[in-house]
């Protein structure tokens, strides 16, 4: 008897966020027995997706057909019950269980009588057991998870989605954390289970996994659907055309130069497990970018250069002088800032007004001997929110009120009131709206005619290539090189980003 | 701004004045005795010790610390001060009792602070919450006040020491002045000083403050200090109060103390707080025990009527925070 072919259908799916559209009449339809890859840069509206598949955001508009029935996905356990399992990129295992509990957990089989309180061990991990050899796995069902490597325990999480007897199953870049055999392993699982007529919906980083695991690509795009392709079409660079658009050149100063005067320069510093042997130069007023993909080791540079997370080894000359980042307070009075990949939980303190959070760390220069008064504070309030067109209708109003963008600027207003020399922004326009993306990059432009130089880390390669000076690539760990914007076309320094290790 | 917008915002703002307010004028018109100079200063004299700590404890709960330790601590700094005293001025030392009685002071007050700034240490260098370090100090501060007196209150104290916990200045109780006093310090240092504007930085988000390149150890260890220190002060008062240093003084304080803050509005989650909510919470509190044992409401009452007060307090706090939408 052949399996049945399961079939998954968005119609017009749209999800609308306080401020922002994360996905606008999104109509896609998925078959069983194939694999579909789904990219998307950033904030394209893959996770979004994602959630909605899984019950856990309601969609604004449109609805979900499982099988040709719509479906009211209210609750995970309404996705559940239509078959449709999400296994996301962090892993959820239960440490201290056995695989087998972990698998089962929740459904444990009870033994009969004792009013339904006894685990019957035996059946957990013969029922597990089935499960992991169903699916051509290997697998101890008694050891504890804790002792599994990732790879074995993202097997683990699959085998779990399976024990559901899903019809659709979402995986959330499964392969991030695993190295080239393990990944061809899991490909071989995937390959069986669509087989068994299971609608499989991959969402990945990684490009050149593609042309290896997938029949279908559909690639999203600022929330919306920009096409499916078969796989035969998918061409590296028809790909990263459909991600990333046309891309239109923003209006990028003429005057903008950076002088030949070395300010910093990062010599051979390393932290293990995060980067090593780090080495590069900042001149006075250059914007340097720093290109690499999610984990290559650029954000925990950044902190290391603000003494956030201290290197193991290593130092900095700042003008020369040598200087062996400690802790944030070291480096804001050597003149460093760093604007946060997470500027809702790293960047301000949500608690307080916007008139304390761009004071925040310039308050040994705002106050005399320790005390504060409102008029010098003002003074700079006012010139932030002037200088830097910040929309904020009253200063003493919560942060939380304000936009992402704003939010932004507020970050960035803070560390230009201890009048920097050198400002780390991580992510600097994640989740924000493309007129303040703008804004921001006239921010950084304008702190370059100032004499104030940047190290701009962002996944927005596009963005990199419009305000940067130079460029490093960045990859595990590794500055493995150095481009000019006007030299390099997106998609090669998307492919310099991620390029496998050899 | 209307000008109803702006009476509901002073509604909720200042509801827990206004139920201070309308409490006291019912207790001018049914109990006895209530509305009158004496009674109130002694309503203030009561709160006065409790209320000196209260106010430290409002700076650890807003840093997102907490300190369960200041009863025992009470009782410690009581008996510390007896035990210094009755050691300097005894034959083998032979100090004058004045110069005794200022050098135990003075020993006592060093002590507070670094006990609390150990608790402090012992967050900052080994990550040990302070509910944890204040949780064993109370505990062993405790154990350590009957150790040094041997469990019977010590006596050294001349009669003019009861000036500090029992005397008038200017015909208002010294306690009282002493508790007005750090109230104003206090709402200067957490209001208009970089040192309170880090300490709501710590207590709101500790990693943006010290991505901020602020201080955050040492934010803690100074407000954790502060408190013990103020627990200290107590403790001498209270001493100076019942003219000896007694072990088993101070029981429970630490209670009153949280809930005085709580009820003031401050959040345990830390981040938000006012010095003047923890006064007018101090107040509050001291009100309702001086108008319940006016109206001689038994004492078992009265431990369940301010159960019952803090739970509103919270409540309504809440609500209140849930209204101003987030």
């Amino acid at each position: 008897m052949r399996a049945p072919i399961h079939k998954l259908e968005t119609v017009s799916l749209r999800k609308e966020y306080p401020g922002t559209v994360a996905l606008d009449d999104v109509s896609i339809a998925f078959t069983g027995g194939k694999i579909h890859a789904l990219i998307g840069k950033n904030g394209a509206g893959k996770s979004t997706l994602v959630k909605i598949l899984a019950g856990a955001v309601q969609p604004t508009r449109g609805s979900v057909l499982v099988n040709g029935e719509d479906v009211q996905l209210r609750s995970p356990r309404d996705a559940l019950e239509r078959g449709i399992i999400a296994v996301h990129q962090e892993l959820s295992l239960v440490p201290e269980l056995s695989v087998g509990e972990n698998i089962l957990l929740g459904r444990l089989p009870k033994k009969p009588g004792f009013g339904g309180f006894v685990i019957d061990w035996r059946a957990v991990f013969g029922r597990a057991k089935e499960i992991l050899e169903s699916l051509g796995i290997d697998l101890d069902v008694r050891s504890r998870a804790t002792k599994l490597g990732v790879a074995q325990q993202q097997v683990v999480e699959i085998a779990k989605a399976m024990s559901y007897n899903p019809s659709i199953l979402v995986l959330d870049e499964p392969t991030s954390a695993l190295a080239q055999h393990e990944t061809e392993r899991l490909f071989e699982i995937l390959r069986t289970l669509a087989g068994r007529g299971v609608v499989l919906l991959y969402i990945t980083h990684r490009l050149h996994e593609l042309q290896r695991i997938a029949d279908t690509v559909t690639v999203l795009r600022d929330g919306s659907l920009v096409g499916t392709i078969d796989i035969a079409e998918a061409s590296p660079s028809t790909v990263v055309h459909m991600m990333f658009g046309e891309t239109l050149q923003r209006a990028r100063p003429a005057d903008l130069v950076a002088r030949k005067e070395p300010l910093v320069v990062v010599r051979n510093l390393s932290k293990h497990n995060a980067y090593r042997n780090i080495n590069f130069t900042v001149n006075r007023g250059e914007i340097l970018g720093i290109a690499g993909l999610l984990g290559s080791g650029r954000t925990e540079l950044l902190r290391a250069i603000f003494g956030a997370d201290p290197p193991d080894e290593g130092e900095i000359l700042l003008e020369g002088k040598s200087v062996r980042p400690n802790s944030p307070l070291q480096m804001k009075r050597l003149g460093v800032a760093l604007t946060p990949e997470n500027r809702k939980e790293q960047g301000l303190v949500q608690l307080l007004n916007t008139r304390v959070n761009l004071c925040l760390a310039s308050l040994d220069r705002i106050s005399t001997r320790g005390f504060l008064t409102r008029a010098r504070e003002r003074v700079r309030v006012e010139r932030n929110v002037r200088d830097l067109d910040i929309a904020v209708a009253n200063i003493e109003a919560p942060i939380a009120y304000l936009s992402g963008g704003n939010q932004q600027k507020v970050v960035i207003g803070k560390w230009l009131n201890t009048e920097p020399r050198l400002v780390l922004l991580d992510e600097p326009t994640r989740g924000i709206d493309l007129q303040a993306k703008q804004q921001m990059f006239q921010i950084i432009w304008d702190m370059s005619k100032r004499g104030i130089s940047s190290i701009v880390v962002s996944s927005e390669l596009e963005e990199l290539l419009d305000i940067c000076h130079r460029i490093l690539v960045m990859r595990q760990g590794q500055i493995v090189g150095e481009v000019r914007p006007d030299e390099i076309s997106l998609d090669k320094l998307f492919a310099a980003c991620m390029e496998e290790r050899t | 701004m209307t000008a109803s917008t702006k009476l509901r915002s002073f509604l909720s703002e200042g509801i827990l004045e206004i139920i201070l307010v309308l409490f006291c004028l019912a207790l001018s018109f049914t109990a006895p005795g209530f509305l009158t100079a004496e009674n109130l200063l002694n309503v203030l004299r009561n709160v006065s010790m409790q209320g000196v700590i209260a106010f430290g404890m409002t700076m650890v709960i807003v840093a997102a610390e907490i300190d369960l330790s200041v009863g025992s601590a009470v009782a410690f700094a009581g008996c510390l001060t007896a035990f210094t005293t009755e050691a300097l001025s005894g034959d083998a030392v032979g100090l004058p009792m004045p110069l005794a009685i200022a050098a135990a002071i003075l020993v006592t007050l060093t002590v507070g602070f670094s006990i609390g700034a150990f608790t402090g240490f012992m967050r900052t260098t080994y990550q040990v919450p302070s509910f944890i370090t204040t949780l064993a100090l109370m505990t062993g501060l405790s154990g350590a006040a009957e150790l040094i007196t041997n469990g019977f209150p010590l006596t050294p104290f001349p009669d003019w020491y009861n000036f500090i916990g029992g005397g008038y200045l200017f015909g208002v109780p010294f306690p009282a002045l002493v508790f007005l006093l750090t109230f104003a310090a206090l709402q200067f240092l957490m209001n208009y000083t970089s040192f309170g504007r880090s300490v709501y930085a710590v207590g709101g988000n500790a990693e943006a403050a010290r991505l901020s390149g602020i201080n955050v150890n040492r934010v803690k260890v100074l407000v954790l200090g502060t408190t013990a220190f103020l627990a200290a002060l107590g403790g001498i008062m209270q001493s100076s109060e019942i003219m000896s240093g007694t072990a088993t003084a101070a029981k429970g304080w630490e209670l009153d103390v949280i809930a005085a803050v709580i009820i003031g509005g401050t959040s345990l989650m830390g981040g938000v707080g006012r010095v003047w909510g923890t006064m007018v919470g101090v107040v509050f509190l001291g009100v309702i025990m001086n108008g319940m044992t006016l109206l001689n409401v038994s004492e078992y009452w009265q431990h369940v009527v301010r159960g019952a007060l803090i739970l509103i307090a919270v409540l309504l706090n809440l609500l209140q925070k849930g209204k101003g939408g987030r």
